[in-house]
């Protein structure tokens, strides 16, 4: 073994740093890229006449072309799992199909401010450049492998947003937004901050396979029999629910959801299809890192990691507790077990705890969310309860994916591979429903869901659209948004269990819920007589188009979902072997 | 003299002011006095970490805390109040419930801090035999990417490098929202 000396050190550094991580992180280096340069042109003389848009959207464009794989989509059937920058980051099928998922929305999402004229000439800079960098947060938190990735993530993709969600200056709405975006954001990132240092100090690593082989080394169900053993799990539990409120802030789940219908009533509609579908998606995939990264062994372990010292805790030789009392314990982790069905192996409590939390958590954000669409007047409010819901529904597609992850590695893929369609799906489904509701907004100057009323007569393209939308949020077919619940429901059956048919029987209950608020707004829209007050109401040809593109897949989607499952079958090909 | 072992003297001195500041904070009404005691507050943590012989985390503690943030935190409130300092008024009902909700906190993390057999104290001996390892040149170099300790763990070079795009979308937020405002027809009116 060569001695290690500062050149070893550095060469090692450079070869790794040049040659395997930067190649991988190109899009990212895009969007840095794109947000200077938004900003530098405005030093030289004349370069105020070059409008900020043309140039985020050029560096929003480049960067997804750089995201996609440069031998085509099939190169993803044999992709490895590899580690960026020493550790730091992963780069898998996932990473990749995240990345070209988050970067695809951000185009379309750039064109949507500039149609809407959210983002106009004189702040355009700002703007875009919040949206990038909350865009490289957005990309980081999707392949953090490391929990200082995964709260640096997290920060990069909320502290932008705080802005965004205040970006209509001189709306008092607008600032308490901000207000109470930030509070709960600093909040929550704190006791995730805590969680994490107490995580990291028994598990003596951030590093998250490392974490996971010193759970392994942990001895999770001898610890249990012993007081002082039981007092170590005790603290691992406490890092893990603090770590956990600062993923169910990003989630908006249930009970850290307060923030979510009065941050998307104040900021403007477009902030709002930024937040519910990227910053979801993007905190969705870093949940499944999370699950999977703790709850199971990875072979690409580094061996000089797991040659490092595990810090186990030695258990005390004079056992205080009976051994009835051991073999209750067991007995009762046996049964747990049953109930769970993780599967066995050193992981299997980390995965039964992660399991058990998210699944419940799941269940109650979704039937909280759809209970208090109801009352809704705010067409905002109403879809922010309503995105709560949807995160929901995914949430269970993760807990199902961890839950098979120990039994059966092709189930689990099924159930990421229903995760991955229902977030695409939901970009189209999202997107189009609050363009349409800012669209509106600019033509009527009203955000309640009563001034829709007799849309149909006036704008029927866009009463239609938007009936096409909500119908598909509701899971109907023959709309997209029908088979991902579909097959999230068929990977909780394939989970099997107690737990996992409980949530089972929640997620369809609450399919049934959700179908009556949608159906409310869209009787509004096509059923109700048309006040007399409102004038013609027209979004004109380019916003009418966007709209169009960016609906039409629903209905295309609905009908052949085919190419697209197979595109996200292909993406989870390699996930956890 | 050498009855006194000082590191524990010095450590019970730092808490103890850490913790006395960090109430007065709580117990002051007025803002600058509240920055002021948070200032001395964080000053007394960073001796604690010098004294666990983290002396790149102290000296960040310094700089960037008692340096950067707080100066600038009573700077800006000195600059931006217009009238009066602002005085808040906490009401008898919010005392209790501020303390339920932050005494459960404190109680299970201190519960949990002290379950771990490893984070507890040790006998004068032990403490007597650590060397002090210089941990400044490690952490550096670790921040460039490069582990002198053990070149097989992860190094900080991405969190460093990308942790300035960040700060640089933050600034340009933070200029954002402070500048004069302006109308936007449309969207304001709802």
């Amino acid at each position: 073994m060569q001695p290690v000396t500062l050149q070893n050190v550095v060469d090692s550094l450079v070869d790794n740093t040049l040659d395997m991580s930067l190649p991988f992180f190109r899009p990212e280096l895009a969007l840095c890229a794109t947000i200077v340069i938004l900003l530098f042109v405005r030093i030289f003389k004349g370069g105020e006449y070059i409008p900020s848009f043309f140039i985020a959207i050029l560096g929003s464009i480049t960067a997804l072309i750089l995201a996609f794989p440069a031998e085509g989509f099939e190169s993803w059937a044999t992709m490895p799992r590899q580690e960026l920058f020493t550790g730091m980051l992963v780069y898998d099928t996932l990473t990749a199909f995240i990345r070209i998922f988050l970067l695809s929305f951000v185009v379309l999402f750039i064109i949507l401010s500039r149609l809407t004229g959210i983002a106009d000439a004189k702040d355009g800079q700002d703007y875009y450049a919040l949206v990038l960098g909350a865009t490289l947060g957005m990309c980081i938190m999707s392949s953090a492998n490391h929990m200082m990735m995964l709260f640096m993530g997290v920060e990069m993709a909320s502290v932008p947003s705080y802005v965004l969600a205040g970006i209509v200056k001189g709306r008092q709405r607008s600032s308490e937004a901000a207000l109470k975006y930030v509070i709960y954001g600093a909040g929550t990132a704190g006791v995730m901050l805590y969680g994490i240092s107490l995580l990291t100090g028994v598990l003596g690593s951030a590093h998250l396979p490392t974490m996971a082989a010193s759970l392994a080394d942990l001895d999770i169900p001898n610890l249990l029999t012993t007081a002082e053993g039981r007092l170590t799990v005790m603290v691992l539990v406490l890092g893990g629910l603090m770590l956990g409120v600062g993923l169910a802030f990003k989630l908006s789940a249930v009970p850290f959801h307060f923030w979510c219908p009065d941050v998307f009533e104040g900021a403007s509609a477009e902030v709002d299809a930024f937040l519910s579908v990227a910053s979801k998606a993007a905190a969705l995939v870093l949940l499944l890192r999370v699950g999977a990264g703790l709850g199971l062994t990875t072979a690409e372990l580094p061996v000089a990691d797991s040659a490092d010292p595990p810090r186990v805790i030695a258990v005390a030789a004079n056992e205080t507790t009976a051994p009835t009392q051991n073999a209750v314990l067991v007995k009762q982790v046996a049964d747990s077990q049953d109930a769970t069905h993780v599967g066995g192996g050193p992981l299997s409590p980390v995965r039964r705890f992660f399991v058990i939390l998210v699944s419940l958590i799941a269940i109650v954000s979704c039937t909280f969310g759809n209970l208090a669409a109801y009352g809704q007047t705010n067409i905002k409010r109403m879809l922010a309860y309503s995105t709560i819901a949807h995160a929901g529904f995914m949430m269970m597609a993760v807990a199902a994916a961890i839950a098979l992850a120990g039994r059966d590695v092709v189930d689990a893929r099924t159930a990421v591979s229903a995760l991955l369609l229902y977030i695409t799906l939901y970009l189209f489904m999202n997107l189009s429903a609050f363009a349409i509701v800012a669209f509106l907004r600019n033509e009527m100057h009203s955000e309640d869901i009563a001034d829709y009323a007799g849309l149909i007569r006036t704008s029927p393209l866009t009463a239609v659209m938007m009936t096409a939308v909500l119908v598909s949020l509701i899971g109907l077919p023959p709309l997209a948004g029908f088979w991902p619940k579909l097959r999230v429901l068929q990977a909780l059956y394939m989970a099997g269990g107690p737990l996992m048919t409980f949530v089972l029987v929640a997620a369809a209950l609450n399919t049934a819920i959700a179908l009556v608020y949608y159906l409310r707004v869209a009787k509004t829209m096509c059923i109700d007589p048309e006040p007399d007050t409102r004038g013609a109401v027209s979004l004109g040809f380019l916003p009418a188009a966007f709209v169009f593109v960016v609906s039409v897949p629903v209905l295309i989607f609905g009908i052949l979902p085919g190419p697209l499952a197979n595109w996200t079958d292909l993406a989870v090909s390699q996930l956890f072997s | 003299m050498d009855s006194i072992y000082w590191p524990t003297f010095f450590f019970y001195l730092f808490s103890g002011l850490a913790c006395a500041f960090a109430v007065a904070v709580l117990l002051s009404s007025n803002i600058v006095r509240m920055a002021f005691y948070l200032v001395l507050s964080l000053g007394a943590t960073a001796g604690l970490m010098f004294l666990a012989g983290a002396e790149f985390v102290g000296a960040m503690q310094l700089l960037i805390y008692v340096g950067g943030t707080l100066v600038l935190l009573i700077f800006g409130v000195m600059l931006t109040s217009q009238e009066r300092f602002v005085v808040m008024k906490t009401w008898a009902g919010d005392w209790v419930k501020a303390f339920l909700a932050g005494g459960a906190l404190l109680f299970i993390l201190a519960y949990a801090a002290f379950s771990i057999p490893e984070w507890r104290g040790i006998e004068r001996t032990e403490a007597d035999a650590i060397v002090a390892q210089p941990t400044v040149t490690p952490i550096a170099m670790g921040l460039l990417g490069a582990r002198t300790d053990d070149p097989s763990r992860a190094g900080y070079l991405l969190p460093f490098e990308i942790v300035s795009v960040h700060l640089l979308v933050v600034l340009i937020g933070a200029a954002y929202l402070a500048r004069a405002k302006r109308s936007r027809s449309s969207i304001e009116k709802i």
